[in-house]
């Protein structure tokens, strides 16, 4: 009966230190990606990551199967986008979108530095909201087409003497330039022999 | 053409120039054919004397340059120059244009462009005709982490300057024909909104007043197609850049006033720090293909000199404004990387060739592409030389040896020689003596009169070190280019990073072998007479030391506390070069990647999709392609390592993959995550380059 005793709480006690490391990890997790928000306020990225802790810790217990690290970091993404989509009243948009809209506006309007304590909890202030709204990033001016082909170049001579090495390679046309060029050689030779 | 410039003065001026050297280059000619008069003459000497006038011709043109240059100088400057004529009396009343100052890069150091930017921002500020101004930041960069950087710079740029809708970031997602592609890029996408461009290169600054200055000019002068300005070598902090930026600021004047003196309005075009009229460069300057049958070796990789030629066959003017101040850039900071960029040159110079006889081209770009031609051949040719001269020596020795009579070792006498020594001598020493004259009014810029001239002297014996070194490696890439080997555009380091002896033995250590083992040779062969190679070989003995000495950093900042290699932009430094000086950070520990943070960091992530969304076609839901589903899995399990280059670029390029693996790269348990992505999580916050360019307030 002891043995038996002993054997179930060994096996407890890894469930739950397995499940604590899990949540560790979990809160790890989610204290790294609020702090990827570089927010001004520590203790704000603190509060956070407990809150959050806390609602995924409650859905874990509707749904123990569901591992830690997921819920909980899935309820971060929910709240903020929730938050985005408050504060920048984009209400229909895709998720992807909503996020690089709300980032970068979130980035641009510095709210983040200045009022870091509202991150994922309150509105913005007015002012902020107004400047969230008014973010926009422009990566280049409209277009306005230009056709730029090049026009035709005549290469001259070369290019025809380079054709017709390329396209009639014959071994008695190089017979006949080596014997040709060899004469001149001799020739010069002879010449500047005789000469100097 | 200027009316206010009579047509027979060009005329004048080119015939003297072209006369001239012929006359120099046959005076040399008949100089060495007497010398061999009276002597026995071996197939050798053939080849010497086949390859005299073509070196020779090369450094005649080099001393008339410098001498047209030099008398141009002390006149006060060709009165008939664009940059002097009329219009300058009004400038202040000449309208500007829209321009856009394009700024194409290719992995380049991103805190360092964008700091030029910022410097160049607000020098055009200053000027108060900001609104005549946009920079485009044209990226072909094709590493991750610089793609990454790229962006976040462009928005912290932005955000610091409010330049939002005044400052563009374009990144290609297929960078055809390098360079010249990306400005054709711009120029198809946004050319039509402006008249001007100014291209710079990642590492050109120019002042606010030089850029109004030069669109002015433009403006002033419809016909004009291309004002190129002579950039000041700056920024230098190894030697080897420091030698660069002296004999740029003390030779390179004269050349270039030279050059413009005989060109004037056909002019050269270097592809960086010159105001563009865009209209006619789109209608006409797109390059042709070059007609050889492998496709690969088509397109021309040196475009600037075909795009000036191009130019001047449509009929408009190409100008050089060799005295502008204000326009900057930075040398290469040690001989591999200036031997990386004479690969590239030399690849292009080659293929300039195929224009070298086409149709419509003007006589003034013929001639640029002959001597840009010349530049590299010379080498081999050089090389030749040498062997057949070195051989032919022997020849005559072992003759007059085995032969002589009295009357015969006369013959070895001849006053000829002396006479060609002399004059190649003053050819090519004179332009450095006219160099060091015309930099004699501003002596203190370069650190006083003794300092020049010490500085002078020491670039002069590192010059002759130098040269030996370089054409053994030009002849490598002369061949390389006939062979049809492939010349990537490659990035130009412009950090001023000291070389490390290992590379240096490893890279130069066989023109050691090759120097002692000559030594050796022409001892044993030649006696007393090789001297006249000890030079060349005492060079090539003591190259692997040359490049490692002339890259060491702490070499360059001794030679500047002793006031060595002083250029006159270090005696007063210009307010755009702020902040542009790379900092010695040889022992700083390599940096963690950047991009991952694309896919963490909400900011950069952000920024990101931004830009890449409206080019990534939209799925609605619809699955992945099986191979990028595997390429993100991947990606996951197995850390950022696991994938090259071009599987990060595809996944970076398609906007649902990257807000795919943000979610879930955050979301997965580590059981689920390869354990490389833990500490890139924790970084996200803290990443030093990201505070600077996100957070920095």
């Amino acid at each position: 009966m002891e043995l038996y005793l002993a054997s179930m709480n060994t096996s407890s006690d890894k469930t739950t230190d397995n499940e604590q490391a899990a949540w560790n990890q979990a809160h790890d997790r989610l204290r790294d990606f609020l702090n990827a928000f570089a927010l001004g306020d520590h203790a704000q990225v603190s509060r956070l990551t407990l809150k959050l802790l806390d609602q995924a810790r409650e859905q874990h217990r509707q749904d123990p199967s569901r591992d830690p690290v997921s819920l909980a970091m899935a309820q971060a993404q929910k709240l903020v986008q929730e938050w985005f989509a408050a504060n920048l009243e984009m209400r229909d948009q895709a998720p992807s979108e909503l996020l690089a809209s709300g980032c970068v506006a979130l980035f641009l309007s510095r709210a983040f530095r200045s009022a870091p304590e509202r991150f994922l909890t309150a509105p913005l202030p007015e002012n902020l909201k107004e400047s969230m709204h008014q973010t926009l990033l422009v990566t280049g001016p409209d277009l306005k087409i230009s056709s730029m082909t090049p026009r035709h170049l005549d290469y001259g001579p070369m290019l025809d003497l380079a054709r017709r090495t390329w396209h009639r390679w014959n071994p008695r046309e190089i017979v006949i330039a080596l014997i040709f060029w060899a004469g001149v050689y001799f020739v010069f030779y002879w010449w500047l022999s005789e000469a100097l | 053409m200027n009316t206010s410039f009579p047509e027979t003065a060009v005329a004048v001026r080119r015939t003297l120039f072209i006369g001239g050297s012929t006359l120099l280059t046959a005076t040399g000619f008949a100089l060495l054919l007497h010398s061999y008069s009276g002597q026995p003459v071996f197939w050798t000497d053939y080849i010497v004397l086949a390859l005299f006038p073509l070196l020779f011709g090369q450094i005649a043109i080099g001393f008339l340059l410098a001498l047209f240059g030099f008398c141009d100088w002390l006149r006060g400057g060709d009165p008939f120059h664009l940059m002097r004529q009329p219009w300058r009396e009004r400038e202040d009343s000449v309208p500007l244009a829209a321009t856009a100052i394009v700024i194409p890069v290719f992995n380049e150091e991103v805190q360092r462009v964008s700091q030029g930017i910022e410097n160049m921002w607000n020098s055009l500020k200053k000027t108060g005709q900001m609104e005549h101004f946009d920079f485009y930041l044209c990226s072909d960069s094709n590493e991750p982490d610089h793609w990454i950087e790229e962006e976040c710079a462009w928005l912290h740029l932005c955000q610091k300057l409010d330049a939002f809708g005044k400052i563009f970031y374009r990144k290609r997602r297929h960078p055809i024909n390098s360079k010249s592609g990306n400005v054709a890029d711009f120029c198809r996408r946004w050319g039509k909104r402006y008249r001007y461009m100014i291209l710079l290169d990642a590492d050109s600054v120019m002042s606010g007043p030089t850029m109004v200055r030069l669109v002015r000019a433009m403006e002033a002068n419809p016909e004009v197609g291309i004002l190129q300005t002579q950039p000041a070598m700056v920024l230098g902090q190894s030697p080897f850049r420091r030698l660069l930026q002296f004999s740029n600021a003390v030779y390179g004047r004269i050349f270039s006033q030279g050059c413009s003196f005989v060109q004037r309005s056909s002019g050269s075009y270097w592809g960086h720090n010159a105001v563009i009229r865009i209209a006619p460069f789109i209608e006409h300057c797109d390059l042709p293909m070059l007609p050889v049958p492998n496709p690969s070796r088509r397109h021309v990789l040196s475009h600037d000199t075909v795009e000036a030629a191009l130019m001047q066959r449509a009929g408009y003017e190409v100008w050089v404004a060799y005295d502008e101040p204000g326009t900057y850039e930075e040398g290469p900071p040690n001989m591999s990387d200036m031997l990386k960029r004479d690969r590239r040159w030399c690849a292009g110079n080659l293929q300039h060739f195929w224009f070298l006889f086409a149709r419509g081209i003007e006589m003034g770009n013929r001639l640029q592409i002959w001597i840009g031609l010349m530049a590299y051949l010379c080498s081999p040719i050089w090389l030749v030389f040498l062997v057949a001269g070195s051989i032919g020596a022997y020849d005559r020795a072992r003759f007059l040896a085995f032969s002589a009579g009295p009357e015969d070792l006369g013959a070895v006498q001849h006053p000829e020689a002396p006479f060609l020594f002399i004059m190649t001598m003053l050819l090519l020493f004179l332009p450095r003596l006219l160099g060091i004259a015309s930099a004699l009014p501003r002596t203190k810029q370069f650190g006083g009169f003794f300092r020049l001239l010490a500085s002078s002297l020491v670039e002069t014996f590192f010059s002759i070190l130098i040269a030996p070194v370089l054409m053994l490696f030009h002849t490598l890439f002369v061949l390389q280019g006939i062979f049809g080997w492939q010349t990537k555009w490659t990035t130009q380091n412009r950090a001023d990073t000291s070389l490390s002896i290992f590379h240096c033995l490893k890279l130069y250590g066989w023109q050691s072998g090759l120097g002692i083992a000559g030594q050796l040779l022409a001892w044993f062969y030649l006696g007393f007479n090789s001297c006249w190679l000890t030079p060349i070989l005492v060079a090539w003995m003591l190259a692997p030391l040359s490049a490692w000495m002339t890259s060491s950093r702490g070499l360059g900042e001794k030679l500047r506390a002793w006031g060595l290699f002083v250029i006159p932009e270090e005696s007063q430094p210009p307010a755009e070069l702020d902040g542009l000086v790379a900092q010695n950070d040889e022992e700083a520990q390599p940096a963690a990647p950047l991009w991952p943070q694309a896919l963490l960091s909400p900011y950069v992530q952000a920024v990101h999709l931004s830009m890449v969304r409206q080019r990534s076609s939209p799925r609605n839901g619809a699955k992945p392609a099986s191979s990028l589903a595997n390429l993100r899995e991947r990606l996951v399990q197995q850390g950022a390592e696991a994938l090259e280059q071009k599987e990060i670029l595809r996944l970076l390029w398609d906007a649902e993959t990257v807000f795919w693996l943000h979610e879930e790269l955050w979301s997965r348990p580590n059981t689920r995550l390869h354990s490389s992505w833990k500490p890139l999580q924790s970084e996200s916050g803290k990443n030093a380059l990201l505070r600077h360019y996100m957070i920095a307030e």
